[in-house]
């Protein structure tokens, strides 16, 4: 009982992270919502034995990066059977324009690659290259060499354009 | 849109996403909960059943064994019976395979090459599989037919080799092409997903 209510706590207080994740790699909203309850169940699976050898928050980066990257692979081909009527999303309040920025940035981080679009997911959140190094087990250096390869795609993208 | 456009609208987002409260202990529970009903009941799925399937005709065929009378016969009952067997058997576990990867512990680069690889073994599974088939075509049939029927269409005068050997190959062909072009297409997304982690190495 104490577990769970830490663990719903967690949810609680980091659901911001999961629901970016589901907005980042999932399409439309029923994937989103799939997504969003398989990432909270391998977060409950993985609590219990989570021993604090890294900070909560780059645990639950980790492990909800690896499940939007391999269930979306997976789900492609086999469709939704789980009820999703009890997975309510958050939602950005009625602006359009940053709806439609938003919109922009997601199809120009769907020509990226499954490493970049990782690094580019971890960037965006703030995290210096050393996390990014922890969480996709990259070495900083590379971080660093990938993010720079990133930041002259995005601009390749804007001459084509 | 650049990086630093993207930093911006990335913040704007998180601002507004902030102080947004929707979640309540029951409903992350239920989801939990219902998620975790369902991966339980997974083998109840189309390969579980396709597996269940293979593994009845594979009792039925054992318990009809003993009207194999040739040595033909009983050498293409033991394959079939041994397909019937083996090969659901390999096909749920390349699957189970893939369901296991770590996502927990793994890092994010360590998850993508376990699952690249992985697939490619699943892939492998499917593609002895679609050989087999071409065998199992040939040695089926006077199984089938002996154990069924009582005949050795061999000897009796049947005609049914004119219109059951020709649909079956063709069948087969088109099924084959459509399951190697499928395990080309595949085979090169993982190729891309190594060559990108090649190139983060230097």
């Amino acid at each position: 009982m104490q577990e769970d209510r830490a663990f719903t706590e967690l949810i609680k207080r980091h659901d911001g992270i999961i629901y970016k994740i589901t907005r980042f790699y999932a399409d439309d909203t029923d994937s989103q919502k799939d997504l969003y309850q398989e990432i909270v169940y391998q977060l409950w699976k993985g609590f219990k034995t989570f021993r604090g050898e890294a900070k909560i928050s780059t645990w639950m980066y980790r492990v909800a990066l690896n499940t939007a990257l391999v269930h979306l692979k997976k789900k492609k081909k086999r469709g939704h059977r789980v009820s999703l009527e009890g997975v309510v999303l958050k939602q950005e309040e009625d602006d359009p324009l940053l709806e439609e920025r938003l919109k922009i940035l997601y199809t120009k981080i769907k020509d990226l690659g499954d490493v970049e679009r990782g690094i580019i997911f971890l960037f965006l959140e703030g995290k210096k290259y050393k996390e990014i190094a922890a969480i996709t087990g990259l070495s900083s250096n590379n971080v660093g060499t990938r993010m720079a390869r990133i930041k002259e795609k995005l601009k390749v993208q804007i001459i084509k354009k | 849109m650049e990086l630093e456009e993207m930093q911006a609208t990335w913040s704007e987002m998180n601002d507004q996403l902030e102080h947004q409260r929707k979640l309540t202990d029951k409903l992350i529970m239920e989801m939990t909960k219902d998620r975790y009903r369902n991966k339980m009941g997974r083998l109840s799925r189309y390969e579980g059943m396709g597996a269940l399937i293979c593994f009845a005709a594979a009792i039925l065929l054992l318990f009809q064994f003993h009207k194999l009378n040739t040595w033909y016969f009983v050498v293409s009952g033991v394959f079939t019976i041994g397909y019937l067997i083996v090969l659901p058997i390999l096909v749920l576990r390349s699957i189970n395979a893939m369901r296991d990867i770590d996502l927990i512990n793994n890092t994010y680069t360590e998850t993508l090459i376990a699952y690249v690889e992985k697939r490619k073994q699943f892939l492998l599974t499917q593609r002895i599989g679609i050989y087999l088939n071409f065998i199992l075509l040939a040695v089926s049939l006077p199984v089938l037919v002996k154990v069924f029927k009582g005949k050795d269409i061999f000897i009796a005068d049947s005609n049914i080799l004119y219109w059951y050997v020709p649909i079956m190959t063709i069948f087969l062909v088109f099924f084959s092409s459509w399951g190697y072009s499928k395990y080309r297409r595949i085979t090169a997304s993982a190729s891309k997903i190594l060559q990108e982690l090649d190139d983060t190495k230097n």
